[in-house]
Protein backbone atom coordinates (compact mmCIF):
# COMPACT_ATOMS: atom_id res chain seq x y z
CA UNK A 1 0.00 0.00 0.00
CA UNK A 2 1.30 3.34 -0.96
CA UNK A 3 1.71 5.67 2.30
CA UNK A 4 -0.77 8.91 2.33
CA UNK A 5 1.64 11.73 1.62
CA UNK A 6 1.08 15.58 2.74
CA UNK A 7 3.02 18.10 1.84
CA UNK A 8 2.57 20.90 4.87
CA UNK A 9 4.93 23.28 4.27
CA UNK A 10 7.80 24.78 2.01
CA UNK A 11 9.87 24.59 5.38
CA UNK A 12 11.35 21.96 7.79
CA UNK A 13 8.94 20.04 9.93
CA UNK A 14 11.14 20.07 12.74
CA UNK A 15 8.50 17.89 15.01
CA UNK A 16 4.94 16.61 14.95
CA UNK A 17 2.41 15.48 17.23
CA UNK A 18 -1.09 13.81 16.62
CA UNK A 19 -4.49 14.28 18.42
CA UNK A 20 -5.91 11.16 20.03
CA UNK A 21 -8.41 10.45 16.95
CA UNK A 22 -5.79 12.05 14.40
CA UNK A 23 -8.66 14.52 13.51
CA UNK A 24 -5.74 17.38 14.18
CA UNK A 25 -2.10 17.37 13.75
CA UNK A 26 0.29 19.89 15.63
CA UNK A 27 3.47 20.77 14.30
CA UNK A 28 6.82 22.76 14.43
CA UNK A 29 7.75 24.68 11.42
CA UNK A 30 11.09 25.69 12.64
CA UNK A 31 9.78 28.57 14.06
CA UNK A 32 8.82 29.72 17.49
CA UNK A 33 5.03 29.19 16.73
CA UNK A 34 3.66 25.84 16.76
CA UNK A 35 0.71 25.15 14.41
CA UNK A 36 -2.47 22.95 15.07
CA UNK A 37 -3.53 21.51 11.58
CA UNK A 38 -7.10 19.88 11.23
CA UNK A 39 -7.86 17.81 7.84
CA UNK A 40 -9.53 19.39 5.33
CA UNK A 41 -10.04 17.15 2.39
CA UNK A 42 -7.24 15.63 1.38
CA UNK A 43 -5.05 18.35 2.69
CA UNK A 44 -4.36 19.56 6.37
CA UNK A 45 -4.82 23.61 6.95
CA UNK A 46 -4.04 25.72 10.29
CA UNK A 47 -6.68 26.02 12.27
CA UNK A 48 -4.85 27.95 15.33
CA UNK A 49 -1.48 29.37 15.69
CA UNK A 50 0.42 28.14 19.43
CA UNK A 51 2.54 31.47 19.83
CA UNK A 52 4.16 32.40 23.42
CA UNK A 53 8.23 30.52 22.34
CA UNK A 54 10.63 33.35 21.41
CA UNK A 55 13.01 30.77 19.44
CA UNK A 56 12.07 27.67 17.36
CA UNK A 57 10.23 24.79 18.74
CA UNK A 58 11.87 21.97 18.99
CA UNK A 59 9.81 19.25 20.34
CA UNK A 60 5.70 18.37 20.39
CA UNK A 61 3.72 16.07 22.77
CA UNK A 62 0.17 15.87 22.56
CA UNK A 63 -1.42 13.43 25.41
CA UNK A 64 -4.18 11.52 24.06
CA UNK A 65 -6.22 11.36 27.29
CA UNK A 66 -6.20 14.73 28.56
CA UNK A 67 -5.92 16.09 25.43
CA UNK A 68 -3.05 18.31 26.49
CA UNK A 69 -0.25 19.75 24.02
CA UNK A 70 3.61 20.56 25.54
CA UNK A 71 6.05 22.14 23.16
CA UNK A 72 10.00 22.46 24.20
CA UNK A 73 12.09 25.30 22.34
CA UNK A 74 15.43 26.83 22.14
CA UNK A 75 14.30 29.32 24.30
CA UNK A 76 14.92 27.12 27.30
CA UNK A 77 11.33 27.13 27.80
CA UNK A 78 8.18 24.56 27.97
CA UNK A 79 4.25 25.18 27.96
CA UNK A 80 1.53 23.38 28.21
CA UNK A 81 -1.49 23.90 26.05
CA UNK A 82 -4.60 23.17 26.90
CA UNK A 83 -8.39 24.17 25.60
CA UNK A 84 -9.96 26.29 27.62
CA UNK A 85 -13.01 29.12 26.92
CA UNK A 86 -11.97 32.54 26.28
CA UNK A 87 -13.56 35.64 27.63
CA UNK A 88 -16.12 35.55 24.73
CA UNK A 89 -16.39 31.71 25.68
CA UNK A 90 -14.87 30.64 22.23
CA UNK A 91 -12.23 27.89 22.97
CA UNK A 92 -8.68 28.36 22.72
CA UNK A 93 -5.77 26.51 23.28
CA UNK A 94 -4.11 28.40 26.63
CA UNK A 95 -0.14 27.60 27.90
CA UNK A 96 0.72 27.25 31.53
CA UNK A 97 4.17 27.76 32.33
CA UNK A 98 6.76 25.42 33.60
CA UNK A 99 9.50 26.50 35.41
CA UNK A 100 12.42 24.00 33.64
CA UNK A 101 15.45 25.73 35.51
CA UNK A 102 17.45 24.89 32.50
CA UNK A 103 20.41 27.25 30.95
CA UNK A 104 20.58 26.18 27.40
CA UNK A 105 17.99 25.28 24.95
CA UNK A 106 15.41 22.20 25.54
CA UNK A 107 15.76 19.62 22.94
CA UNK A 108 12.77 16.97 23.67
CA UNK A 109 9.47 16.44 25.17
CA UNK A 110 7.43 13.59 26.10
CA UNK A 111 4.43 12.66 28.42
CA UNK A 112 4.63 10.22 30.93
CA UNK A 113 2.46 7.18 30.05
CA UNK A 114 0.09 8.00 32.71
CA UNK A 115 0.62 11.97 31.29
CA UNK A 116 0.82 13.42 35.28
CA UNK A 117 4.21 14.30 34.07
CA UNK A 118 6.45 14.91 31.23
CA UNK A 119 10.40 14.78 30.88
CA UNK A 120 12.27 17.56 28.78
CA UNK A 121 15.46 16.97 28.00
CA UNK A 122 17.64 19.69 27.58
CA UNK A 123 21.57 21.30 26.29
CA UNK A 124 22.02 21.68 29.61
CA UNK A 125 23.15 18.18 30.36
CA UNK A 126 20.08 17.84 32.18
CA UNK A 127 16.81 16.08 31.98
CA UNK A 128 13.77 18.38 33.72
CA UNK A 129 10.64 15.78 35.48
CA UNK A 130 8.13 18.42 35.04
CA UNK A 131 4.82 17.46 37.30
CA UNK A 132 1.90 20.04 38.12
CA UNK A 133 1.68 21.89 41.39
CA UNK A 134 -2.25 22.79 41.83
CA UNK A 135 -1.35 25.54 44.35
CA UNK A 136 0.72 27.78 42.21
CA UNK A 137 -1.19 26.78 39.76
CA UNK A 138 2.33 26.16 37.21
CA UNK A 139 4.51 22.97 36.32
CA UNK A 140 7.30 22.69 38.40
CA UNK A 141 11.00 20.31 37.49
CA UNK A 142 13.27 17.95 38.98
CA UNK A 143 16.20 17.82 37.15
CA UNK A 144 17.87 14.68 36.51
CA UNK A 145 21.92 15.80 36.33
CA UNK A 146 24.27 13.00 37.07
CA UNK A 147 25.87 11.32 35.18
CA UNK A 148 25.14 13.02 31.62
CA UNK A 149 27.98 14.21 30.18
CA UNK A 150 26.44 16.78 27.38
CA UNK A 151 23.40 17.56 25.22
CA UNK A 152 20.63 15.30 25.62
CA UNK A 153 18.42 14.38 22.43
CA UNK A 154 16.16 12.30 23.20
CA UNK A 155 13.88 10.98 25.94
CA UNK A 156 11.04 7.77 25.72
CA UNK A 157 9.46 6.64 28.85
CA UNK A 158 8.76 3.13 30.55
CA UNK A 159 5.37 1.79 30.04
CA UNK A 160 5.35 2.07 33.95
CA UNK A 161 5.46 5.86 34.47
CA UNK A 162 8.50 5.63 36.31
CA UNK A 163 11.69 5.00 34.69
CA UNK A 164 12.87 7.34 31.56
CA UNK A 165 15.11 6.42 28.78
CA UNK A 166 17.64 9.28 27.44
CA UNK A 167 20.02 9.04 24.59
CA UNK A 168 22.99 11.93 24.70
CA UNK A 169 25.28 13.49 22.66
CA UNK A 170 28.24 12.21 24.97
CA UNK A 171 27.32 8.57 22.92
CA UNK A 172 25.56 7.27 25.49
CA UNK A 173 22.10 5.88 26.40
CA UNK A 174 20.81 5.28 30.08
CA UNK A 175 18.02 4.40 32.23
CA UNK A 176 16.92 6.68 35.00
CA UNK A 177 14.48 6.48 37.34
CA UNK A 178 11.94 9.41 37.08
CA UNK A 179 10.14 8.70 39.97
CA UNK A 180 8.29 11.32 41.54
CA UNK A 181 6.69 10.82 45.28
CA UNK A 182 3.78 13.13 44.92
CA UNK A 183 2.48 11.86 41.42
CA UNK A 184 3.90 8.24 41.25
CA UNK A 185 2.67 5.20 43.21
CA UNK A 186 5.41 2.68 44.18
CA UNK A 187 6.40 0.62 41.15
CA UNK A 188 6.67 -2.63 40.48
CA UNK A 189 10.30 -4.11 40.30
CA UNK A 190 11.37 -4.47 36.24
CA UNK A 191 14.16 -6.09 34.47
CA UNK A 192 16.16 -2.81 35.05
CA UNK A 193 16.13 -2.86 38.80
CA UNK A 194 13.33 -2.94 41.80
CA UNK A 195 14.43 0.50 44.32
CA UNK A 196 14.05 3.31 42.35
CA UNK A 197 14.23 6.56 44.09
CA UNK A 198 14.36 9.34 41.55
CA UNK A 199 18.08 9.69 39.77
CA UNK A 200 19.05 6.07 40.33
CA UNK A 201 21.30 4.84 37.19
CA UNK A 202 19.63 1.78 36.00
CA UNK A 203 22.69 1.20 33.11
CA UNK A 204 23.96 2.90 30.29
CA UNK A 205 25.16 2.10 27.60
CA UNK A 206 27.65 3.62 24.95
CA UNK A 207 27.54 3.15 21.03
CA UNK A 208 29.68 1.35 19.44
CA UNK A 209 31.73 3.76 17.26
CA UNK A 210 31.30 7.07 19.49
CA UNK A 211 28.36 8.40 17.68
CA UNK A 212 25.91 11.04 19.34
CA UNK A 213 22.80 9.14 20.85
CA UNK A 214 20.13 10.39 18.44
CA UNK A 215 17.25 8.36 19.28
CA UNK A 216 15.86 6.31 22.09
CA UNK A 217 12.74 4.08 22.48
CA UNK A 218 11.61 1.49 25.11
CA UNK A 219 9.88 -1.95 23.42
CA UNK A 220 6.21 -1.92 24.15
CA UNK A 221 6.87 -4.32 27.12
CA UNK A 222 9.13 -1.77 28.51
CA UNK A 223 11.80 -5.06 28.90
CA UNK A 224 14.13 -3.92 26.14
CA UNK A 225 15.76 -0.64 24.60
CA UNK A 226 16.59 0.36 21.46
CA UNK A 227 18.91 3.47 20.52
CA UNK A 228 19.75 4.88 16.99
CA UNK A 229 23.14 6.98 16.90
CA UNK A 230 25.09 8.74 14.57
CA UNK A 231 27.94 5.90 13.70
CA UNK A 232 24.89 4.33 11.45
CA UNK A 233 24.13 1.75 13.61
CA UNK A 234 21.13 0.62 15.46
CA UNK A 235 21.58 -0.63 18.40
CA UNK A 236 18.95 -3.17 21.05
CA UNK A 237 19.57 -3.67 24.49
CA UNK A 238 19.18 -7.29 26.27
CA UNK A 239 18.79 -6.09 30.43
CA UNK A 240 18.50 -9.50 31.42
CA UNK A 241 21.47 -11.29 29.79
CA UNK A 242 23.21 -7.65 29.08
CA UNK A 243 23.70 -8.33 25.58
CA UNK A 244 23.45 -6.11 23.03
CA UNK A 245 22.84 -6.34 19.78
CA UNK A 246 24.61 -4.08 17.07
CA UNK A 247 22.89 -3.61 13.75
CA UNK A 248 25.83 -1.50 11.67
CA UNK A 249 24.22 0.19 8.54
CA UNK A 250 25.36 0.59 5.14
CA UNK A 251 23.91 4.33 4.65
CA UNK A 252 23.24 7.35 6.60
CA UNK A 253 22.35 7.79 10.56
CA UNK A 254 19.13 7.06 11.73
CA UNK A 255 17.55 9.96 14.12
CA UNK A 256 13.94 8.79 15.21
CA UNK A 257 12.53 5.27 16.19
CA UNK A 258 9.67 3.36 17.04
CA UNK A 259 8.54 -0.36 18.12
CA UNK A 260 6.10 -1.42 16.14
CA UNK A 261 5.85 -4.76 17.97
CA UNK A 262 7.92 -6.27 20.39
CA UNK A 263 10.59 -7.50 17.66
CA UNK A 264 10.27 -5.06 15.50
CA UNK A 265 11.47 -1.51 15.33
CA UNK A 266 11.07 1.27 12.44
CA UNK A 267 13.81 4.24 12.33
CA UNK A 268 14.42 6.44 10.38
CA UNK A 269 16.64 9.50 9.43
CA UNK A 270 18.83 11.25 6.91
CA UNK A 271 18.75 8.50 4.56
CA UNK A 272 15.17 9.67 3.77
CA UNK A 273 13.39 6.30 4.02
CA UNK A 274 11.84 4.06 7.14
CA UNK A 275 14.02 1.09 7.47
CA UNK A 276 12.63 -1.92 9.08
CA UNK A 277 14.38 -4.21 11.72
CA UNK A 278 13.48 -7.44 13.17
CA UNK A 279 15.02 -9.83 15.38
CA UNK A 280 14.87 -11.42 18.57
CA UNK A 281 17.53 -12.12 21.64
CA UNK A 282 19.51 -14.42 19.20
CA UNK A 283 20.30 -11.57 16.45
CA UNK A 284 18.60 -8.53 14.98
CA UNK A 285 18.73 -7.43 10.84
CA UNK A 286 17.49 -4.84 8.75
CA UNK A 287 14.19 -6.30 6.95
CA UNK A 288 13.61 -3.94 4.45
CA UNK A 289 12.51 -0.30 4.05
CA UNK A 290 9.03 1.14 3.94
CA UNK A 291 9.82 3.22 1.30
CA UNK A 292 9.44 0.89 -2.18
CA UNK A 293 11.12 4.05 -4.15
CA UNK A 294 8.51 4.67 -7.05
CA UNK A 295 6.96 7.71 -5.45
CA UNK A 296 9.60 10.45 -5.72
CA UNK A 297 11.30 10.94 -9.20
CA UNK A 298 9.26 9.82 -12.28
CA UNK A 299 11.83 9.06 -14.87
CA UNK A 300 15.14 11.04 -15.96
CA UNK A 301 18.68 9.74 -14.34
CA UNK A 302 17.41 9.53 -11.21
CA UNK A 303 15.45 6.42 -11.94
CA UNK A 304 18.17 4.05 -13.02
CA UNK A 305 18.93 2.21 -9.67
CA UNK A 306 22.17 2.59 -7.90
CA UNK A 307 22.46 4.29 -4.44
CA UNK A 308 18.80 4.93 -4.60
CA UNK A 309 18.43 8.16 -1.75
CA UNK A 310 21.23 9.51 -3.28
CA UNK A 311 21.62 8.78 -7.30
CA UNK A 312 19.54 11.97 -7.98
CA UNK A 313 21.87 14.32 -7.17
CA UNK A 314 25.36 11.90 -7.95
CA UNK A 315 23.43 11.26 -11.28
CA UNK A 316 23.41 15.18 -11.92
CA UNK A 317 27.11 15.63 -10.94
CA UNK A 318 28.04 12.30 -13.04
CA UNK A 319 25.86 14.05 -16.01
CA UNK A 320 27.89 17.73 -15.42
CA UNK A 321 31.23 15.85 -14.94
CA UNK A 322 30.97 12.95 -18.53
CA UNK A 323 28.91 15.25 -20.59
CA UNK A 324 29.11 18.94 -19.70
CA UNK A 325 25.21 18.69 -18.64
CA UNK A 326 25.26 21.97 -16.19
CA UNK A 327 22.58 22.28 -13.83
CA UNK A 328 23.14 25.90 -13.71
CA UNK A 329 22.77 26.27 -17.45
CA UNK A 330 18.99 25.18 -17.21
CA UNK A 331 19.73 21.91 -19.67
CA UNK A 332 18.59 19.45 -16.71
CA UNK A 333 15.65 20.33 -15.35
CA UNK A 334 14.24 20.54 -11.98
CA UNK A 335 13.17 17.02 -11.60
CA UNK A 336 17.05 15.57 -12.04
CA UNK A 337 18.03 16.34 -8.87
CA UNK A 338 14.56 14.76 -6.92
CA UNK A 339 15.09 11.49 -4.98
CA UNK A 340 13.23 8.35 -5.62
CA UNK A 341 12.02 8.37 -1.77
CA UNK A 342 8.77 9.81 -0.72
CA UNK A 343 10.42 12.57 1.47
CA UNK A 344 13.03 14.24 -0.51
CA UNK A 345 15.03 15.23 2.71
CA UNK A 346 16.28 13.94 6.27
CA UNK A 347 13.35 12.63 8.13
CA UNK A 348 12.68 14.24 11.56
CA UNK A 349 10.31 12.57 13.60
CA UNK A 350 8.93 8.87 13.48
CA UNK A 351 5.74 8.04 15.58
CA UNK A 352 3.29 5.69 16.07
CA UNK A 353 -0.03 6.44 14.04
CA UNK A 354 -2.56 3.92 14.54
CA UNK A 355 -2.86 0.64 16.61
CA UNK A 356 -2.43 -0.22 19.99
CA UNK A 357 1.54 -0.13 21.41
CA UNK A 358 3.22 -4.03 20.31
CA UNK A 359 1.06 -4.00 17.25
CA UNK A 360 1.14 -0.66 15.51
CA UNK A 361 -0.28 -0.84 11.84
CA UNK A 362 0.64 2.45 10.70
CA UNK A 363 3.69 5.01 11.82
CA UNK A 364 3.67 9.17 10.42
CA UNK A 365 7.16 10.66 9.59
CA UNK A 366 7.79 14.21 8.70
CA UNK A 367 10.93 15.70 7.59
CA UNK A 368 13.08 18.66 6.49
CA UNK A 369 11.09 18.70 3.37
CA UNK A 370 7.93 19.84 4.92
CA UNK A 371 6.26 16.91 4.33
CA UNK A 372 4.27 14.72 6.16
CA UNK A 373 4.06 10.50 5.09
CA UNK A 374 1.65 7.87 6.72
CA UNK A 375 2.94 4.58 6.75
CA UNK A 376 1.66 0.94 6.70
CA UNK A 377 4.61 -1.09 8.61
CA UNK A 378 3.18 -4.60 7.08
CA UNK A 379 4.08 -2.67 3.44
CA UNK A 380 7.64 -3.61 3.20
CA UNK A 381 9.73 -4.00 0.58
CA UNK A 382 13.63 -5.25 0.17
CA UNK A 383 16.36 -2.84 -0.05
CA UNK A 384 17.88 -2.77 -4.19
CA UNK A 385 20.87 -1.90 -5.33
CA UNK A 386 22.26 -0.11 -2.09
CA UNK A 387 25.20 -2.43 -1.03
CA UNK A 388 27.05 -1.73 -4.00
CA UNK A 389 25.01 0.84 -5.22
CA UNK A 390 27.71 3.82 -5.85
CA UNK A 391 29.73 2.38 -8.39
CA UNK A 392 30.95 5.07 -11.16
CA UNK A 393 29.15 3.62 -14.32
CA UNK B 1 45.05 47.60 30.50
CA UNK B 2 45.42 43.80 32.44
CA UNK B 3 45.25 41.68 29.58
CA UNK B 4 46.76 38.50 31.27
CA UNK B 5 43.29 37.57 32.54
CA UNK B 6 42.99 36.64 28.65
CA UNK B 7 45.08 33.71 28.40
CA UNK B 8 43.43 32.03 31.97
CA UNK B 9 42.51 28.31 30.69
CA UNK B 10 38.92 28.98 32.35
CA UNK B 11 37.49 25.52 31.44
CA UNK B 12 40.18 24.33 34.13
CA UNK B 13 38.21 25.91 36.48
CA UNK B 14 35.02 24.57 34.85
CA UNK B 15 34.12 20.87 37.01
CA UNK B 16 31.49 20.29 34.20
CA UNK B 17 33.93 20.29 31.39
CA UNK B 18 33.75 17.35 28.73
CA UNK B 19 36.87 16.03 28.37
CA UNK B 20 38.70 13.41 26.15
CA UNK B 21 37.95 9.87 28.61
CA UNK B 22 34.55 11.37 28.98
CA UNK B 23 33.39 10.30 25.19
CA UNK B 24 35.71 7.29 24.67
CA UNK B 25 37.62 4.72 26.64
CA UNK B 26 41.44 5.16 25.90
CA UNK B 27 43.21 2.48 24.27
CA UNK B 28 43.90 -0.09 27.58
CA UNK B 29 47.62 -0.94 26.43
CA UNK B 30 50.36 1.30 27.34
CA UNK B 31 52.31 3.01 24.45
CA UNK B 32 55.24 0.39 25.05
CA UNK B 33 52.39 -2.58 24.74
CA UNK B 34 51.23 -0.92 22.31
CA UNK B 35 54.61 -0.43 19.93
CA UNK B 36 55.59 -3.80 20.65
CA UNK B 37 52.66 -5.32 19.14
CA UNK B 38 52.66 -2.64 16.69
CA UNK B 39 56.18 -4.68 15.86
CA UNK B 40 55.16 -7.92 15.77
CA UNK B 41 52.31 -7.56 13.52
CA UNK B 42 54.68 -5.72 10.76
CA UNK B 43 56.81 -8.64 10.87
CA UNK B 44 53.85 -11.59 10.70
CA UNK B 45 52.20 -9.12 8.21
CA UNK B 46 55.54 -9.25 5.92
CA UNK B 47 55.22 -13.06 6.33
CA UNK B 48 51.65 -13.13 5.27
CA UNK B 49 52.32 -11.14 2.17
CA UNK B 50 55.23 -13.46 1.08
CA UNK B 51 52.93 -15.84 0.86
CA UNK B 52 51.03 -13.63 -1.01
CA UNK B 53 48.20 -13.87 1.93
CA UNK B 54 46.89 -10.16 1.12
CA UNK B 55 43.04 -10.88 3.59
CA UNK B 56 44.85 -12.29 6.57
CA UNK B 57 47.77 -9.64 6.25
CA UNK B 58 44.91 -7.01 6.20
CA UNK B 59 43.24 -8.78 8.99
CA UNK B 60 46.51 -8.98 11.08
CA UNK B 61 46.61 -5.24 11.15
CA UNK B 62 43.44 -4.13 11.60
CA UNK B 63 42.49 -6.35 14.09
CA UNK B 64 42.51 -4.20 17.30
CA UNK B 65 44.91 -1.37 16.48
CA UNK B 66 46.50 1.33 18.51
CA UNK B 67 44.07 4.35 18.78
CA UNK B 68 43.31 6.98 21.14
CA UNK B 69 46.54 9.91 22.76
CA UNK B 70 49.88 8.41 24.07
CA UNK B 71 50.65 5.73 21.02
CA UNK B 72 52.03 7.77 18.34
CA UNK B 73 54.63 5.87 17.28
CA UNK B 74 52.84 2.34 17.56
CA UNK B 75 50.18 4.13 14.88
CA UNK B 76 52.86 5.01 12.86
CA UNK B 77 54.36 1.55 12.57
CA UNK B 78 50.69 0.30 11.82
CA UNK B 79 49.72 2.95 9.25
CA UNK B 80 53.63 2.16 7.55
CA UNK B 81 52.23 -1.64 7.71
CA UNK B 82 49.01 -1.29 6.14
CA UNK B 83 50.76 0.94 3.31
CA UNK B 84 52.75 -1.83 2.53
CA UNK B 85 49.67 -4.25 1.88
CA UNK B 86 48.13 -1.28 0.10
CA UNK B 87 50.63 -0.62 -1.96
CA UNK B 88 51.16 -4.34 -3.18
CA UNK B 89 47.57 -5.40 -3.76
CA UNK B 90 46.93 -4.99 -7.33
CA UNK B 91 43.95 -2.76 -8.14
CA UNK B 92 41.97 -5.93 -9.53
CA UNK B 93 41.78 -8.01 -6.14
CA UNK B 94 40.55 -5.05 -4.36
CA UNK B 95 36.61 -5.51 -4.30
CA UNK B 96 37.44 -9.33 -3.65
CA UNK B 97 39.92 -8.69 -0.76
CA UNK B 98 37.58 -5.99 0.80
CA UNK B 99 34.83 -8.29 0.50
CA UNK B 100 36.72 -10.63 2.57
CA UNK B 101 37.04 -8.60 5.65
CA UNK B 102 35.03 -8.28 8.96
CA UNK B 103 32.81 -5.30 8.93
CA UNK B 104 35.10 -3.90 12.44
CA UNK B 105 38.02 -4.34 10.00
CA UNK B 106 36.68 -2.57 7.00
CA UNK B 107 35.30 0.09 9.45
CA UNK B 108 39.41 0.35 10.77
CA UNK B 109 40.20 -0.04 7.07
CA UNK B 110 38.41 3.48 6.43
CA UNK B 111 39.77 5.14 9.30
CA UNK B 112 43.59 4.13 7.78
CA UNK B 113 42.41 5.46 4.22
CA UNK B 114 41.14 9.03 5.76
CA UNK B 115 44.39 8.89 7.95
CA UNK B 116 46.22 8.71 5.19
CA UNK B 117 44.34 11.21 3.24
CA UNK B 118 45.17 13.81 5.76
CA UNK B 119 49.08 13.07 5.86
CA UNK B 120 50.22 13.83 1.96
CA UNK B 121 53.83 13.12 1.43
CA UNK B 122 54.61 11.32 4.69
CA UNK B 123 56.49 7.87 4.25
CA UNK B 124 54.73 5.68 1.02
CA UNK B 125 51.59 7.24 0.76
CA UNK B 126 50.32 7.39 -2.44
CA UNK B 127 46.98 9.06 -3.35
CA UNK B 128 46.19 7.48 -6.15
CA UNK B 129 46.48 4.31 -4.38
CA UNK B 130 44.00 5.21 -1.39
CA UNK B 131 41.46 6.83 -3.53
CA UNK B 132 41.09 3.37 -5.36
CA UNK B 133 40.77 1.26 -1.96
CA UNK B 134 38.03 4.23 -0.69
CA UNK B 135 36.35 4.03 -3.89
CA UNK B 136 36.02 0.02 -3.53
CA UNK B 137 35.55 0.38 0.18
CA UNK B 138 32.42 2.30 -0.39
CA UNK B 139 30.64 0.27 -2.97
CA UNK B 140 31.01 -2.42 -0.73
CA UNK B 141 30.72 -1.19 3.30
CA UNK B 142 28.13 1.78 1.79
CA UNK B 143 28.45 5.79 3.58
CA UNK B 144 27.76 4.41 6.74
CA UNK B 145 31.31 3.22 6.98
CA UNK B 146 32.52 6.47 6.26
CA UNK B 147 30.14 8.31 8.78
CA UNK B 148 31.49 5.49 11.49
CA UNK B 149 34.89 6.98 10.74
CA UNK B 150 34.24 10.51 11.13
CA UNK B 151 32.41 10.22 14.23
CA UNK B 152 34.56 7.93 15.80
CA UNK B 153 37.21 9.39 18.64
CA UNK B 154 39.10 6.26 18.96
CA UNK B 155 41.29 7.49 16.12
CA UNK B 156 44.09 5.58 14.77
Amino acid sequence: MAPEVYHIAQTPIIAHAFNADRSALAVSLNSNEAQILARSGKEWATIETLSEHDKVITSIDWAPNSNRIVTASQDRNAYVWQQTPDDTGKVIWKPTLVLLRINRAATHVRWSPNEDKFAVASGARAIAICSFDPENNWWVSKLLKKPIRSTVLSVDWHPNNVLLAAGSADSQARVFSAYIKEVDSKPAATVWGSKLPFNTICSEYRSPAGGWVHGVAFSPSGDLLAFTSHDSSLNIVYPGSNVVHNVRMPSLPLVSLVWTTEDTIIAAGHDCQPFVFNGTEGGWQEAGTLDDQSGGASGGPARRGGLAARSGAFAAFQAADSRGLGGSSGSSGSGDTKLTTVHQNTITDVRIYDGAPGQVARVSTSGVDGSLAIWDVNAVSAITGRLGGMSMR
Amino acid sequence: MEVNFRKIDIDAFDEEVLRESDLYEEDPRGPAQALDEAKQKQTAVRSSLARNDIVGALSLVLDNPPYGPHVEEAKNISLQTLLTILNTTKSTEITNVVKSLSPDAQDTLMKYLYKGMGMPGWGDISGSVLLGWHEKLTEVAGTGCIVRTMTDRRTV
